[in-house]
């Protein structure tokens, strides 16, 4: 066997510490005695052409590279490697510039631990095998989970960009939980007025025809691998068809039967047909079946009675129906909601009157919302004391350790709210730590400050504060011994990953970090993808953010999307995967459980498990895993392993 | 008449199991004895060292050697039988792997006759004597043979030809082994013969399926379902790590295989596969939230639950192990 090694002397980074010719001497006690040649920066369009070169010249069966990493130049060399009429995988490098040159600095001993390393590397490089390259169509569609503002974003922008977006909403409206808000901070916009451009493009704009829009829709299984993914989808009954109806309401007029509205924090009362609240988008009611007369055994039909549109629009017997979508990538955007303020004791949340957490405040001001905007206690008259605890839950290693970063320009508007309407209102914000990053959100900060009757009161812990109810009537916050009234308190709980968000990450396999939002790729450089190639990450679902960094996570998924599948290009199926060895395997099906990638699977009559090399990225976890060693990893087998610790060893 | 092929079976530190494993050949036994001239054999014959001496070198055409080597006196032994053998056969997991004697690795010599003649809580030894290698009595010297620092198995000493495993290897193999011995159509030297090429899964007749194993359990604790694989059920069965050829008699007994047929085929470390395996399908539960000592602390309750590591993965391979045992390190 014909073995050639490539010493690239890296200009003086490599050459000034390991003697080259020490390498040649040493080179002759290797296996096969390989040739070796040295270039000066191999990497270089130069030093490219006389690699490439002098493959085809001396036509070696296997190479060695001795220079930099391999995350560096490992793929440059076996570009060289197929120029010069070989398979690139029968190149092995060796890092002898950042693991030996850089970190040693006595060139004798570098030169020794070189000389280690490249014999190892000709003992291994003799047992690579030429493997092939697989090339695959991939789906051009996508898949974005979650109609918030960065779902709502990424998906009108794929459109946009001529992408088929499927997008799949739990709820029944689009636009995430800023719909359900009255003003944003920090510029105090009105909420829906700001998203509505976007709805509407999304749902009625040029491009509205390349999104299907599912509603009271929840991804139930995925299979399949990038390029290539198989979404089934599990669609809840609307009864109500999301292109026919057009928002009139008569339906909603006729219905008989009531229920309170959860969207309102169940203060006022829906009908089973009913808009979530009012203004929602879609502009479409959709029916509650437990609330339903029907689901009681009478057989009423006044709403699809009383629907001017005809027969077509309510569909009483809808069932819930499977979808099936092939996709080539996936964004999840599944946003966030608030931690369960009950959690944390001495709250009173969901114990006491008036204790609101921030979501239902958000709902007493909207003018959608149960009060219409207005403000008042349960009995119905003007709060004179409210008290804003910060930090519910957050900077808590009991509950969630980290800082939310939005509760308390949240909290500020609520007081410019409050004392828009109410100017002798005093407010009290309690709180742990504030902040107010960025260029804006000082506005509301100073607002809050500047304001006579606002009173900030710093605490330490949480436990340090108590709200309890004096008798029957108004509450009160006692924080060391200092008991101060209040008629309605609204608490600021740590933002949290969205119901369900667990649930999703073990469907789609997708790691999850210890706060359990959707981990990255990698927190800095890839903080949008997720650990699975081709699932990208927007919004409040990888870390608690606001509006405008999740439409900014929305287009940062679309760029990854785009630029991982363009139409016309093959996606590479790397051929370092594991292979079963059929006549080794005795069907123990230990390797099954094991694989992340869902790419073995057992065949019941040959009675062996099989690696789907379209599925397989080459962990190695099941060439580990398998007691009976019937796994190979191709690239990265036993033989060629312990043949390079040998070689090392020797 | 032309004279008949001679057998040696010999055992070096050993139990006995091998040599009534052979007897367990029952009827076939008279076969044997008719193909073969069994000329030395201590625990069944009365042969001794001096008429193994006296065969010429090469003479004996096969032995099977069981039983690991823990003395100078098993050493001598081994050398004397390859000198005077054409094929010499490692027999059982003792001469194959070392067996439970070389668990006896994981201490020293001197840690060892302490424990055995003066710290078990059933010795009364109150004066504390403790056997030495030459003893002074008014005859003159008692000598014992010494023991080695380490037990070996056999092929660690001597050129072995093929390997036989099983503690004890079935009766129904072993008549394979002879037959294959005797046709005259030898396999490739130095393999390992008298077993299957796969694992013990491929004879256990249990239905298997995914692997997800929440805590391992011991027999004591409950009655397994007759039909589930045992590993499924939280047994520490070996069988996943084990060559096949037993015919799965233990877990066809619903009791977990304790991997006496060694590593599988073309593995060197059975106990290292079984870890790595295990490791892979241990359930510590879900761990999103947790930080990494608490990561940590659940693997380590987890790992509670088996009592002996060395006595679980290694109970017949550690002296051909990776591992090999610490003492005298």
């Amino acid at each position: 066997m014909k073995i050639g090694i490539y010493f690239c002397n890296c200009g003086s980074s490599i050459a000034d510490k390991i003697s080259v010719e020490a390498v040649i001497e040493a080179s002759r006690t290797f296996p096969d005695q390989p040739y070796v040649t040295t270039v000066d920066f191999i990497c270089s369009e130069v030093g490219q052409a006389q690699f490439v070169a002098s493959l085809t010249t001396e036509q070696p069966d296997r190479v060695v590279v001795a220079a930099c990493s391999p995350r560096d130049h490992e793929a440059t060399f076996r570009r060289c490697l197929a120029q010069g009429g070989m398979n690139p995988y029968l190149l092995q490098m060796v890092n002898i510039r950042e693991q030996i040159a850089w970190v040693i600095e006595e060139p004798l001993r570098a030169t020794e631990k070189a000389i280690s390393a490249l014999r190892g590397a000709v003992y291994r490089v003799r047992l690579q095998e030429p493997l092939e390259k697989k090339q695959l169509e991939a789906s051009m569609a996508v898949l974005v989970i979650g109609a918030g503002p960065a779902g709502m974003k990424a998906a009108l922008s794929l459109a946009e960009a001529g992408r088929s977006v499927v997008l799949v909403e739990r709820s029944p409206f689009i636009g995430g939980l800023p719909v359900l808000f009255d003003e944003l901070f920090p510029t105090l916009e009105c909420a829906p007025c700001m998203l509505e451009p976007l709805m509407g493009e999304l749902l009625h704009g040029d491009y509205a025809e390349k999104i299907e829009l599912l509603t009271l829709a929840e991804l139930w299984r995925v299979t399949g691998y990038y390029g290539n993914f198989t979404a089934i989808i599990k669609k809840k009954p609307r009864h109500v068809d999301l292109h026919e109806c057009i928002g009139c309401g008569e339906c909603v007029e006729a219905c008989p039967a009531k229920t309170g509205n959860c969207f309102n924090n169940n203060a006022s009362e829906r009908k089973a047909v009913d808009f979530a609240f009012t203004g929602v988008l879609p502009n479409v009611p959709f029916l509650m079946e437990e609330v339903c007369l029907r689901s009681v055994g009478e057989d009423c039909r006044a709403c699809k009675d009383a629907c001017p549109l005809g027969e077509g629009v309510i569909d009483l017997a809808e069932a819930e129906v499977t979808l099936e979508r092939n996709i080539g990538s996936i964004i999840i955007a599944t946003g966030a909601g608030l931690y369960e303020a009950s959690q944390v004791t001495g709250m009173g949340m969901g114990a006491l009157p008036d204790v609101y957490d921030a979501l239902q405040f958000e709902r007493l001001l909207s003018s959608t919302g149960p009060t219409g905007g207005k403000i008042t206690t349960s009995s119905g008259s003007v709060p004179a004391r409210v008290a804003i605890i910060h930090c519910v839950g957050s900077l808590d290693k009991d509950h969630c350790s980290y800082c939310s970063g939005i509760c308390c320009q949240y909290a500020f508007k609520f007081n410019h709210a409050i004392s828009t309407k109410y100017p002798e209102t005093i407010i009290t914000h309690y709180y742990r730590e504030l902040i107010a990053p960025g260029k804006e959100a000082h506005f509301l900060l100073h607002g809050a400050l500047n304001r006579q009757n606002s009173i900030f009161t710093r605490y330490a812990r949480i436990g340090d504060i108590a709200v309890t109810r004096h008798g029957a009537g108004y509450l009160e916050v006692s924080l060391q011994g200092v008991t101060t009234a209040a008629d309605m308190v609204i608490l600021c709980p740590a933002l949290v990953p969205a119901q369900g968000t667990d649930k999703l990450a073990a469907l789609l396999d997708v790691t999850c970090d210890s706060a359990g939002f959707y981990g990255e790729l990698h927190s800095r450089m890839d903080a949008s993808r997720s650990t699975l190639k081709g699932i990208s990450l927007a919004g409040a679902c990888q870390e608690p953010m606001d509006i405008q960094k999740a439409i900014i996570e929305g287009m940062a998924a679309v760029g990854h999307t785009l630029a991982g599948l363009q139409p016309g290009r093959l996606i590479d199926i790397d051929p370092v995967t594991a292979e079963v060895e059929s006549k080794r395997c005795a069907g123990c099906h230990l390797c099954s459980s094991v694989c992340p990638y869902h790419a073995i699977s057992f065949d019941g009559e040959q009675h062996i498990s099989q690696v789907n090399g379209l599925l397989c990225r080459g962990c190695g976890t099941c060439v580990t895993a398998c007691p009976a060693g019937a796994i190979t990893g191709n690239h990265f087998s036993n033989a060629q392993i312990l043949a390079e610790l040998e070689g090392l060893l020797k | 008449m032309s004279e008949k092929p001679k057998l040696a079976v010999y055992w070096g530190a050993s139990c006995g199991g091998c040599e009534i494993a052979l007897l367990d050949l029952h009827e076939k036994l008279l076969d044997l004895d008719a193909a073969m001239d069994f000329v030395f054999c201590p625990c069944l014959l009365d042969s001794k060292k001096k008429d193994l001496e006296a065969f010429s070198d090469g003479s004996i055409a096969v032995t099977l050697f069981n039983g690991a080597l823990r003395t100078e006196e098993n050493v001598e032994m081994a050398h004397l039988l390859r000198r005077k053998s054409k094929l010499l056969v490692a027999f059982g997991s003792c001469a194959t792997g070392g067996g439970v004697p070389a668990l006896a690795n994981f201490t020293s010599r001197e840690a060892l006759l302490t424990t055995i003649y003066r710290d078990n809580p059933s010795v009364d030894n109150p004066q504390g004597i403790i056997p030495q290698y030459s003893t002074a009595v008014a005859e003159g010297m008692l000598l014992l043979t010494p023991l080695l620092a380490r037990v070996k198995h056999l092929a660690r000493e001597v050129a072995v030809d093929y390997f036989v495993p099983g503690c004890p290897p079935e009766p129904h193999q072993i008549w394979r082994v002879i037959e294959t011995l005797l046709s005259g159509e030898l396999p490739s030297a130095g393999s390992t013969i008298g077993c299957g090429e796969l694992t013990v899964c491929d004879e256990c007749q249990r239905t298997k399926e995914e692997k997800r194993i929440t805590a391992f359990r011991r027999n004591y604790e409950f009655y397994p379902e007759p039909t589930v694989c045992l590993l499924e059920q939280g047994l520490l069965c070996m069988g996943i790590a084990t060559r096949s050829g037993c015919g799965a008699p233990c877990t066809t007994a619903n009791m977990p295989c304790t991997g006496c047929y060694g590593a599988p085929d073309g593995e060197d470390d059975q106990g290292a596969k079984m870890v790595a395996a295990l490791g892979s399908v241990m359930d510590i539960g879900d761990t999103a939230h947790l930080s990494e000592d608490a990561i940590a602390e659940k693997v380590a309750a987890f790992l509670e639950s088996i009592p002996d590591y060395a006595g679980q993965f290694y109970k017949y391979t550690l002296a051909r192990s990776l591992l090999g045992g610490r003492a005298g390190r």
